[in-house]
């Protein structure tokens, strides 16, 4: 007569497992023990002394399991709460990690600024102390000799001014500029200047330089004469000093 | 050439020694502007200055004005100006400029109120009688391209660059945004009301839109070809549009061609190719019946609706008249009851009457070209020979050259010390200067700017230069007309634009404001001129309407005021010692007023009986400067841009028979013909065109001229004209 040594789960689940969770470690198990009939208390419900190597050759032969459909439903359910609980866990903490970056952003941009009493003195100040644009600053400029005195002059104005901000308690020299929407003004205006230079100027346009034009008419003359071109670097191309003597003389004689 | 003496003529027939020193001097003229040349005549010598680098900036935009008969002319720099048509187109105001202002469009509205636009989104009314701006109000819309004020001359039409068209209403003291009509894809580049208010045309770019003023919905879109028959790449811009009140929209654009269309159906009817060039302006006179456009190569056609034949009444627009007196682009053009008016960026402003529509055919039916400014862009240092020169953002001051040389009537004098540039001073900000003086002893230097007044104190010994700014200026003193230095350089007269004259005492290194002159009868009237005694006692200041008055400077009164003229007053001048005010007016007309006596001299009465000779009073230049002699009482100089004279109140006056211009008579005739046929008026045509002239001391003359060739050679470039054999 062979006897049957009761079984043994294969994952023996602790009984603290069982009775203080709503949900075992894993349904297997449960399953495992409900069906095995694996009794929770008494003395067939301590686990065997046994290895249990050899319960693996046993397990090939064991009968399907049967599932009712309350459990399988009830473990379907059980399956997406978690998966719901996870998801909502990991949103959880990604909004948390945004929140603090956020914070921490926030937190050095205020470290860049400037201290809110230094902004409110700039405001308040009077108009004349702000200027729109630094590169106006420098607007007298004096090419022959002596230009200290009214540099001197100059430079102590504007740091006079340059102190009036100063004395807010910056360290360091700076302008300040107040922006009244003139970039978006100056570039429309800007674009406006470019398509008119484009239309009037631009290729495709028939243009011709100011020296050619003037020569049409000594070229038109009875007696012809070479092109006037400009000594000057700035009108035109420069031209030799012969050449010019020679044509002008009889041009203008002839206009006087 | 002149001779000893006061026997001036012009040279009809140079001598071959002249010619041939002349023509040295000619060939250094295109070197760098730091030459300068000195000619003896007889018993002056004369500083001929050619390195006032003064270049006009271009006309944009010409509004003309039919109740008083005024023409705006708006310039690239942003600079509006009023000419006085029937005051022998003067000058007579200006707004000045500033660099953000680019105007585009310019127009009249009811009541004489002034608009501008430009692309600086910004629309602006001007006050006529302050001379300033009354506001800016933006319109939101971006860089506006384009504005037409209606019929009724009660509503303001802005085309922006956005595409949409904005309608300002014009209340009493300003304008008010109404409504905006349907947006359009691009930027709106021109405009027009039909005269009966009920539609407007606006061009864009490739196309025109037809809107229906009371709903604001766009009733008709009409392409228009790039290319007259033909495919281009380049986009065809409606450069301007014009409503007839039968409905018909002409259109000018880029492609050369004058194009009529049907607003009823939205359909092309007429097609003109006139040029191959773009056409930029158009400009309908009031009959409807002629019209104006002005193209790109500098040519202004004239359009005429005539009869198919002589008696049938059908018309048809035909294009009758081209005029060329332009050589660049001509962008606006505008049509008075009598004439063609055309400027553009080669900066002359062309007024062209119509030999048709001119009742009187008189000298008034000449063309008139207006080129050099009518006020003085330069003053003078005597005592030191310091000339400063004023343009749009600096401050040119220069020392003249000398020479020790001599040399018999016609001789040119090779300088020993060239003229030297001394400083440059660059103003602040984007405001134009209005005015600038420098004192007489040449160490006061002031200018005004519309927002500032500056004034420098200058010293200047043995080739080291230093200027100190005075600083703290008082506010009433900015936007001055009008400044002017007494002869010790102790005083300093500022006219504003309020009216107002301020005296101001001038200290080492600071000043003392003495008193103001309030506007007399309480009309707030600009005060354009000023002159001031050599003696430091009288003041005379000239408005645009009321008489000149004249002020006591030690009692700080007003002493008398000269009857008020209905033409301007262009030039005015205080003589050394005998205290007579010469004025001078647009229409050519001298008045001599004593001062002290509060009457005209006798001489003066004189010639007002007499009248002036015919050809003086044709001159269409006006009298900028008037000067006098120390030693000699007797003689008034004065210049206009073409001609100087020297008036000898001693000599018999010429009556309309005797030859202006009198050449002296070959040296072997009898001294009693030279002394029959010399008259009052010495009159010298060989310095021109002449921007200022004066008398340094008793035998030095300096005279700044500027050559037309030098400006044509800093403009843009022209359209390439392909000539047959070049």
């Amino acid at each position: 007569m062979v006897q049957l040594r009761p079984r043994v789960s294969r994952t023996p689940a602790s009984a603290s497992a069982m009775v203080d969770e709503g949900q075992p470690a894993s349904e297997e198990e449960a399953e495992h023990g409900l069906l095995l009939g694996q009794p929770s208390s008494g003395a067939a419900a301590e686990p065997l002394q046994d290895d249990e190597e050899g319960d693996s050759e046993f397990d090939e032969d064991e009968a399907p399991e049967e599932l009712t459909f309350a459990s399988a439903q009830a473990e379907a359910r059980e399956e997406e709460r978690r998966v719901r609980e996870t998801v909502r866990r990991d949103k959880a903490l990604l909004k948390e990690k945004r929140k603090r970056r956020e914070e921490l952003f926030i937190e050095q941009k205020k470290r860049k600024l400037l201290p809110d009493t230094v902004l409110e003195k700039l405001t308040t100040a009077p108009q004349t102390t702000i200027k729109k644009s630094p590169g106006k600053l420098k607007e007298v400029i004096l090419q022959k000799k002596n230009e200290e005195c009214e540099k001197g002059s100059d430079s102590k104005k504007t740091k006079e001014k340059v102190q009036k901000v100063q004395s807010v308690g910056h360290n360091k020299s700076y302008l300040a500029v107040r922006l009244k929407d003139q970039d978006l003004r100056d570039s429309r205006q800007e674009a406006a200047k470019a398509f008119i230079q484009n239309c009037l100027y631009g290729p495709g346009t028939n243009r011709t330089t100011v020296n050619k034009f003037l020569s049409l008419d000594n070229k038109r003359l009875p007696v012809k004469k070479a092109a006037a071109q400009f000594l000057n670097n700035a009108w035109g191309k420069i031209q030799l000093l012969a050449l010019i003597i020679l044509y002008t003389k009889c041009y203008f004689v002839r206009r006087w | 050439m002149l001779a000893v003496g006061w026997g001036w003529l012009t040279d009809a027939r140079p001598s071959p020694v002249a010619s041939q020193l002349k023509s040295f001097w000619f060939c250094r003229r295109h070197q760098p502007h730091r030459r300068c040349r000195s000619l003896r005549m007889g018993e002056f010598k004369v500083h001929r200055v050619r390195f006032f680098n003064y270049v006009p900036s271009g006309i944009r935009c010409v509004a003309y004005n039919n109740q008083s008969n005024r023409l705006a002319v708006s310039r690239t720099d942003g600079t509006v100006e009023i000419y006085n048509l029937s005051a022998n187109y003067f000058q007579e105001k200006f707004f000045p400029g500033h660099e953000s202002r680019a105007t585009e469009a310019l127009c009249w509205a009811k009541g004489q109120r002034l608009f501008s636009a430009g692309l600086n989104g910004e629309i602006i009314e001007y006050d006529l009688q302050a001379l300033n701006i009354k506001y800016a109000m933006d319109a939101f819309g971006g860089p506006i391209w384009s504005m037409a004020a209606s019929p009724s001359g009660s509503q303001l039409l802005a085309g922006c660059e956005d595409g949409s068209v904005k309608l300002f209403q014009i209340t009493p003291d300003k304008i008010q945004f109404e409504r905006n009509f349907d947006r359009q894809k691009s930027r709106i580049l021109s405009l027009s009301w039909r005269p009966s208010g009920t539609h407007i045309a606006a061009g864009s770019i490739d196309y025109i839109s037809v809107f229906d003023v009371k709903s604001g919905s766009a009733i008709h879109k009409m392409l228009v070809d790039r290319q007259y028959m033909g495919v281009s790449k380049r986009k065809c811009i409606i450069w301007g549009v014009a409503f007839l009140s039968d409905g018909t929209v002409i259109s000018v654009d880029s492609a050369g061609k004058v194009q009529f269309w049907d607003s009823a159906t939205g359909t092309l009817v007429k097609n003109h190719l006139v040029a191959n060039a773009d056409v930029q302006s158009i400009a309908v006179s009031d009959q409807e019946d002629s019209f104006v456009v002005g193209t790109a190569e500098g040519t202004v056609f004239h359009f005429q609706l005539v009869s198919v034949t002589s008696n049938s009444s059908e018309k048809q627009w035909v294009r009758t008249k081209p005029f060329q007196h332009h050589t660049h682009d001509v962008r606006a053009v505008a049509h008075s009851p009598t004439a063609l008016i055309s400027g553009g960026t080669d900066t002359h402003l062309v007024i062209r009457p119509l030999m048709e529509k001119v009742e009187v055919k008189n000298y008034d039916a000449a063309l008139r070209k207006i080129t050099f400014p009518h006020r003085r862009l330069i003053s003078c240092s005597k005592k030191k020979q310091l000339l400063l020169f004023q343009f749009a953002h600096h401050l040119e001051l220069w020392q003249l050259g000398s020479t020790v040389a001599t040399g018999k009537n016609g001789d040119t004098l090779p300088l020993s010390k060239d003229a030297d540039h001394l400083l440059h001073l660059k103003t602040k900000g984007p405001e134009n200067i209005i005015c600038s003086c420098i004192s007489p002893c040449g160490s006061w230097i002031a200018y005004s700017t519309a927002s500032r007044f500056f004034l420098y104190r200058l010293s200047y010994e043995r080739d080291n230069i230093s200027l100190q700014r005075v600083s703290k200026m008082p506010a009433f003193l900015r936007s001055a007309l009008q400044i002017l230095f007494s002869e010790d350089s102790a005083k300093l007269f500022v006219a504003s634009n309020q009216g107002s004259l301020h005296i101001i005492r001038l200290l080492e290194g600071s000043f003392k404001h003495l008193h103001t002159f309030q506007p007399q009868s309480g009309t707030v009237e600009s005060m354009c001129l000023l002159a001031v005694s050599p003696d430091g006692n009288w003041l005379a200041a000239s408005g645009t309407s009321a008489g000149v008055h004249v002020y006591n400077v030690k009692n700080l009164k007003l002493h008398c005021t000269v009857p008020a003229y209905n033409f301007p007053v262009t030039a005015l001048a205080i003589a050394p010692s005998t205290n007579n005010l010469v004025i001078a007016h647009s229409d050519q007309q001298v008045f001599e007023y004593s001062i002290p006596d509060k009457q005209y001299t006798e001489w003066s009465r004189t010639i007002q009986k007499q009248g002036f000779h015919h050809l003086w009073l044709q001159r269409d230049t006006p009298i900028t400067h008037i000067s006098f002699h120390l030693k000699r009482p007797m003689h008034i100089l004065l210049h206009d841009a073409y001609m100087f004279c020297i008036i000898d109140k001693s000599l018999p006056l010429p009556n309309d028979k005797t030859l202006l211009y009198n050449p002296l008579p070959p040296k072997n005739e009898s001294d009693v013909i030279r002394r029959r046929t010399a008259h009052a008026f010495k009159i010298s045509k060989i310095y021109k065109p002449l921007l200022f002239m004066d008398l340094l001391d008793e035998r030095t003359l300096v005279a700044v001229e500027r050559p037309l060739d030098d400006i044509i050679a800093q403009l843009p470039p022209p359209i390439k004209k392909k000539k047959f054999g070049t």
